[in-house]
């Protein structure tokens, strides 16, 4: 590299990093906002037994779709070859890494299943067309292929961790490793191939299961007119929806995406040296020595004041456009979502003295790395973390919360006299703030990046001193691993809220306000009184004490691993159920159906 | 005789007081209750997802009585017709393949709608049918003024006219294209694939004419 371009990174790069991690943030919250306006109408349709939205189709020549399937294919295929021969290069003569070669091996025998029980259930359904298609109905139930493939993972890799390294388990390393990579190579090659041979059609639908459908949305509001009723404080009614957007998407920059990045590089000047490249580990427990990026927008010292402070703003919003529009609905919405609001901002800050007095910080990222170090914010505040989450749901002006709304009573409330493009922006701030609201909770509740038993340096499952297994993985394998369980923890708190939104029935007013200011309001002062207890008695308790709670956090972290292999055990479990409808002919059209074998489904060519 | 007449004033309550049902912590704390309330949102919704991911969903019409998605999705998925449905007309056939009709306008007769249009015209010089019977020079229905009563089929004296193809009007873009004319209409066929009407015609020189022409009644 020309060390023209090598000084320009070592002086800006950390610069470009910052830019860059602002735009992610900001990339994230809007796109999981859009995914999640589709979501929330589709969960509704699930839940009340109807298809939903899932129409909206690009059509592409079939020689494009064929393209599109097969080339990233071949793309894959050839980077494990590549990356196969680079292990060899770097590896020499030296015996192959024993855990590259469980990793490979699993994950050929979960491409082979998974491959081969959607070509089989996709042949099945086609009637068989052509002898690959006969063959391939031929091979059994697609249950049957899941059930046989991950039986022959577990035992596999039982197998390999039972004989270990040497002599015979030597043998079968090599042959899992070798094995893997061609087996991976031919399953990700031949799904690809096949679906692009059983496209027929001169052109194919892209559907993306319906993903389509926020993006025409988007794109219909962004070309519709936009109606300013006569009679509206002009400057006001257009200032409105953006007060309204903006805070719910400045919140996230508190909030510490993954663990902080080490850089190898020499400290240049006074800023961060990116060119000396990541870290390959950093010791567990270990501060990064000198280049530290942290994941995190703005690292404030006040912290998770600034939520609160920036969240606030968004009552602004809402009751500007209620003002503003000069429309007696508009302005009862408006008043409604301002005393909401502030009643339910003073839960949502007393809720978290709790979790400050025993994290001991402000600080977001802080916060995290305490609960890393000991158990998830919502094992030691339970109760901080319903209220919370009750607030939560009422700050983003959501059902059961949605009396600013209130379409039954109030219209729209106050975006009645809204159209467009600025109608748009109060409906998408609802969404982002339904994902800021996550993201916040998943870092003080649900330990931020922190997953179970992954350290710094690696996997490392220990209970107290009793050490049972350790790992060590790359820098960046654990902040990637890390990421993306902090994407997960945000996804399901989304899913949780919108499910509410599926489930509960309007609060009536004066509802909504005895919840907020006689109960969740007393109980979050007690929370804090009982936190302070809490705090004092472990104080008074000793060495005794201390070792029993720092098991105690250890059995947590066990229990959420538990639970996330409980839960992958019971959704495939509820995925190879076989689903049980009940027949019943009555009518000339059933029998009509059933002589076709089925209701009639037509191709839409056009 | 008992004179068995009710006695004046209300009527006497008869029965026991029911107690308001009870209250409890669960209910008026309402957690318990919305972690119900989000099961059976929950089912439904991991249930369907899970069918309509698989390809296991419900069929429409035979499973509409099961749990699950039961929508119709129309323009790919259609709902059979019932076997009397009354689609959009078609004109039978006879043996030959010529129209079964014999343009006595009783159809259009008897249409409510006057929608259909008939010119009858005789049969060509030394046809042994001229004289009996004529046939449609022109027979064309407005699709688009029809009320699908089925007067027409009820009237026709020779199952000309049917009603069975079991397909619905098309919406079409301009009132032209639901001119029905003659030639479409026979171009339809039944549900059952059929063209020919099952009215065979008994004409004059057919072995199974009954002999009656038009000397015997001149």
């Amino acid at each position: 590299m020309p060390q023209a371009i090598v000084d320009f990174f070592a002086s800006y790069g950390w610069l470009l990093l910052t830019v860059g991690k602002a735009l992610f943030v900001v990339m994230f919250a809007m796109n999981v906002a859009v995914i999640l306006t589709w979501v929330d109408r589709r969960q509704g349709a699930m839940i009340q037994d109807r298809v939903g939205p899932d129409r909206a189709v690009i059509w592409l020549p079939r020689w494009f779709a064929r393209g599109a399937v097969t080339l990233p294919a071949f793309g894959v295929a050839a980077l494990v070859v590549g990356l196969a021969l680079l292990d060899k290069a770097e590896r020499g003569d030296d015996a192959i890494s024993f855990g590259h070669a469980i990793v490979v091996s699993q994950l050929a025998l979960f491409m082979l299943w998974l491959t081969g029980a959607a070509l089989v259930a996709s042949a099945k359904k086609r009637a068989s067309a052509s002898a690959v298609d006969g063959f391939l109905a031929s091979l059994g139930e697609p249950r049957a292929i899941v059930v046989l493939g991950l039986s022959a993972q577990i035992v596999l890799f039982l197998a390999m961790v039972l004989a270990g390294e040497h002599g015979i388990g030597g043998v079968l390393r090599d042959g899992a490793y070798g094995g893997g990579v061609l087996l991976l190579t031919a399953a990700i090659l031949a799904g690809a191939l096949y679906t692009a041979a059983a496209m027929r059609d001169e052109r194919v639908g892209l559907r993306l299961i319906g993903l389509l459908h926020p993006a025409a949305d988007g794109l219909k509001t962004a070309f519709k007119e936009d109606i300013v009723p006569p009679g509206v404080d002009k400057l006001m009614h257009g200032l409105a929806p953006l007060i309204s957007f903006f805070p719910a998407l400045v919140v996230l920059a508190v909030v510490p995406f993954a663990d902080t990045l080490c850089f190898g590089g020499s400290q240049a000047g006074a800023h961060l040296d990116i060119t000396g490249g990541l870290l390959s580990t950093v010791p567990a427990g270990a501060a990064c020595e000198r280049g530290g990026f942290s994941l995190q927008v703005a690292d404030f010292d006040v912290g998770i004041l600034y939520f609160f402070a920036v969240a606030g703003t968004g009552i602004v919003g809402a009751a500007l456009a209620g003002w503003a529009s000069d429309n007696k609905y508009s302005l009862l919405g408006g008043l409604r979502a301002a005393s909401q609001m502030v009643s339910y901002e003073v839960t949502l800050g007393l809720t978290l003295i709790g979790g400050m007095m025993i994290y001991g910080t402000l600080q977001v990222d802080e916060m995290v790395r305490w609960q890393a170090d000991n158990t998830w914010g919502v094992f030691v505040q339970p109760l901080a973390f319903v209220l919370f989450f009750a607030a939560a749901v009422a700050e983003s002006k959501r059902i059961p919360f949605d009396i600013p709304e209130g379409e039954s009573e109030l219209v729209a409330g106050y975006f009645t006299e809204y159209a467009g493009m600025k109608f748009a922006m109060f409906f998408f701030a609802e969404y982002i703030a339904v994902v800021s609201a996550s993201a916040v909770m998943a870092a003080i509740f649900f330990g931020g990046w922190d997953l179970p038993f992954v350290q710094r340096d690696g996997i490392r499952v220990a209970f107290g001193d009793t050490v049972l297994f350790t790992q060590q993985l790359s820098h960046g394998i654990v902040v990637l691993l890390g990421f993306l369980g902090f994407v997960l923890k945000v996804l399901v708190l989304c899913w949780l809220q919108l499910t509410i939104r599926w489930t509960l029935p309007r609060f009536r007013y004066d509802q909504l306000m005895r919840l907020g200011w006689r109960m969740l309001l007393p109980l979050s002062l007690a929370n804090v009184l009982l936190t302070g207890a809490l705090i004092l008695v472990v104080q008074a308790g000793g060495p005794g004490l201390e070792s029993a709670l720092s098991v105690a956090s250890d059995l947590s972290k066990a229990a959420i691993a538990a639970l996330g292999v409980v839960a992958w055990v019971v959704f495939l479990l509820f995925v190879l159920k076989p689903a049980e409808h009940r027949r019943l002919l009555t009518s000339t059209s059933a029998r009509f159906a059933a002589s076709l074998g089925g209701t009639p489904t037509f191709k839409m060519s056009s | 005789m008992a004179n068995t007449t009710a006695p004046l004033g209300p009527k006497k309550v008869v029965g026991s007081v029911v107690p308001r049902p009870k209250r409890g912590v669960g209910v008026q704390t309402y957690v318990p209750e919305i972690v119900k309330g989000l099961g059976i949102t929950m089912s439904h919704f991991f249930t369907n997802t899970k069918e309509m991911v698989l390809g296991q969903r419900n069929d429409p019409v035979l499973e509409a009585v099961s749990d699950g998605i039961n929508t119709v999705s129309y323009p790919e998925q259609r709902r059979p017709y019932p076997a009397r449905f009354r689609g959009v007309h078609r004109l039978t056939h006879r043996p030959n393949g010529e129209p079964q009709c014999v343009a006595c306008l009783c159809c259009s007769t008897a249409c409510p709608a006057q929608c259909i249009h008939i010119v009858p015209a005789e049969y060509p010089q030394g046809d042994p049918r001229r004289g009996h019977e004529r046939f449609p020079r022109e027979f064309v229905i407005d699709e688009l003024r029809c009320v699908f009563c089925g007067f027409c089929v009820e009237a026709c004296p020779v199952d000309a006219i049917r009603m069975d193809t079991g397909i619905h009007p098309a919406p079409y873009d301009s009132r032209e294209q639901f001119i029905f004319k003659k030639d479409l209409l026979l171009g339809f066929k039944g549900r059952d694939g059929s063209q020919q009407s099952s009215n065979p015609r008994h004409e004059p020189g057919d072995p199974t004419h009954p002999g009656v022409t038009r000397e015997h009644h001149h």
